[in-house]
């Protein structure tokens, strides 16, 4: 049992590592490499010894920091932006250089840098962020606490899109995006519908542009049918807002929401339970932060305690660090799911 | 890309990429098989990982040398998210170039008596 534990561990460990690799070769290899990885996890798990797994650890290690350098010089050199390329690194070189010939750099520099790079990293590139509701569950849990990628889903400008990994954001896709009803919370959804969709639900079931939606990764607790909830878009419950309504009145055409342009309208996956764009109205795109790369830790709390900072809370994590982590889903990557269209 | 069809163009290869060849010879493999076969001729001297591996694939697909295979074996053993692969006359061409090439580099250190003692077999070249 531990034996299979860690394996699964190394798996999405390794899951997670195989996002370093340039888009276009996990998009051709990814599956694979994860499987031949899978496959020489058993073959250790037959021998089981520590100084086998030590071995596999560190061949792995060793064999994904070369091939990673190599695939991604490839990948430079096959986007025809080598001249830039070049520049770059010769500007990031004689830096380098000029820094290292007066003297090797101090104590006081060496943080220094690092910090830089921390805030760096965590105002542009990514972010940490935890899960306050059940509304994604099943997919995304209360109490996940997740890093943000902020830098697929922003628009980088003509030039920046050639060099970083940018694309727009898709349906089927998990995003984290700015509450529009309060902006300082950060709320993390499904995307259902992008501009120019055509939705509406019948008994509980999406009906986009037409097509009937089977959604494999939502979850369903209440049998009983609501009227807007499970027929959207019907007239508007007690608890849509403003916005909802404003939604519902300017965007719902002959029974149908019709996304506009520039918006997105989402849906958490805990479908009963779920306060989103039926109720609060669409998200605009420039809200939108960024994907949940990977869950790096889940904690078994209720709400309230994610929602607030208190002494309580930390005094429960200090005692329970242990037994109330959810180690199965640390390293947990939340996918995001096209709907398949029902026959 | 340029697909250069003269096998010297190529030569000499990395060794996961002789190996791979190697290991294709005789028959459609998928990866983990490769990577199976390349531990059994090198005595588990050469484990390639899985970025190694597909680094290699991927240059060696580019190169004309390998090629997917659409066959699939036996379904009763099969998986069907594993890919198979299969050696093209150019990879044969190329791993035969470069066979030669190692058997003559044997040879000119077998005249300078780099070995203890001279084995028969290893002289056949290819």
């Amino acid at each position: 049992m531990p034996q299979s534990l860690l394996m699964r561990w190394f798996c999405r460990l390794y899951l997670v590592m195989l996002y370093a690799y340039p888009r276009e070769f996990r998009l051709q290899f990814g599956g694979e490499m994860q499987q031949l990885f899978r496959d020489r996890c058993r073959q250790v798990t037959r021998t089981p010894s520590l100084w086998n797994w030590l071995r596999f650890a560190t061949q792995s290690a060793a064999d994904w920091m070369s091939t990673l350098f190599q695939e991604r010089m490839a990948a430079v050199r096959e986007i025809t932006v080598q001249e830039c390329a070049s520049k770059t690194f010769q500007i990031v070189r004689t830096v380098w250089s000029a820094g290292r010939s007066t003297q090797p750099r101090g104590f006081v520099a060496e943080w220094a840098m690092t910090l830089i790079i921390f805030l760096f990293a965590t105002t542009t590139l990514v972010q940490a962020y935890v899960v306050p509701t059940g509304s994604m569950e099943s997919t995304v849990m209360i109490g996940d606490h997740m890093l943000v990628d902020r830098m697929t889903y922003s628009d980088p400008g003509s030039w920046g899109s050639r060099l970083l990994p940018y694309r727009d954001v898709e349906r089927g896709d998990i995003v984290c995006f700015h509450y529009p009803e309060d902006v300082r919370q950060i709320y993390v959804k499904r995307v259902i519908g992008i501009p120019g969709d055509r939705i509406h639900m019948e008994n509980k079931q999406v009906v986009r542009n037409g097509q009937r939606l089977i959604e494999r990764y939502t979850q369903h607790i209440d049998p009983t049918v609501e009227p807007y909830r499970d027929d959207f878009p019907q007239a508007p419950a007690w608890n849509t807002t403003p916005r909802g309504r404003e939604m519902f009145w300017n965007d719902v055409r002959g029974g149908e929401l019709v996304v506009p342009p520039g918006k997105l309208f989402v849906m958490g996956d805990n479908r009963e339970n779920s306060a989103d764009s039926r109720y609060w109205g669409l998200v605009p795109r420039d809200y939108v932060v960024g994907k949940p790369v990977f869950v790096y830790w889940s904690y078994d709390a209720p709400t309230a305690d994610f929602e607030s900072w208190s002494v309580d809370h930390l005094i429960d994590v200090a005692t329970h660090f242990f037994t109330k982590t959810r180690w199965n889903r640390m390293l947990l990557v939340p996918r995001a799911q096209p709907a398949e269209v029902a026959p | 890309m340029s697909k250069p069809s003269i096998p010297e163009d190529l030569l000499p290869l990395t060794p996961p990429v002789f190996h791979i060849l190697v290991a294709l010879c005789d028959e459609e493999r998928h990866g983990y098989g490769i990577m199976q076969d390349v531990a059994r001729q090198t005595g588990d001297a050469l484990q390639l990982g899985p970025g190694t591996l597909y680094g290699c694939l991927k240059r060696m697909l580019a190169a004309g040398m390998v090629e997917e295979s659409d066959v699939r074996p036996d379904p009763a053993i099969d998986d069907e998210r594993r890919r198979y692969y299969r050696m093209t006359p150019l990879g044969r061409r190329v791993v035969r170039a470069e066979a030669q090439r190692l058997a003559n580099a044997v040879t000119a250190a077998r005249t300078r008596r780099l070995f203890d003692r001279p084995k028969a077999g290893v002289t056949g070249g290819v």
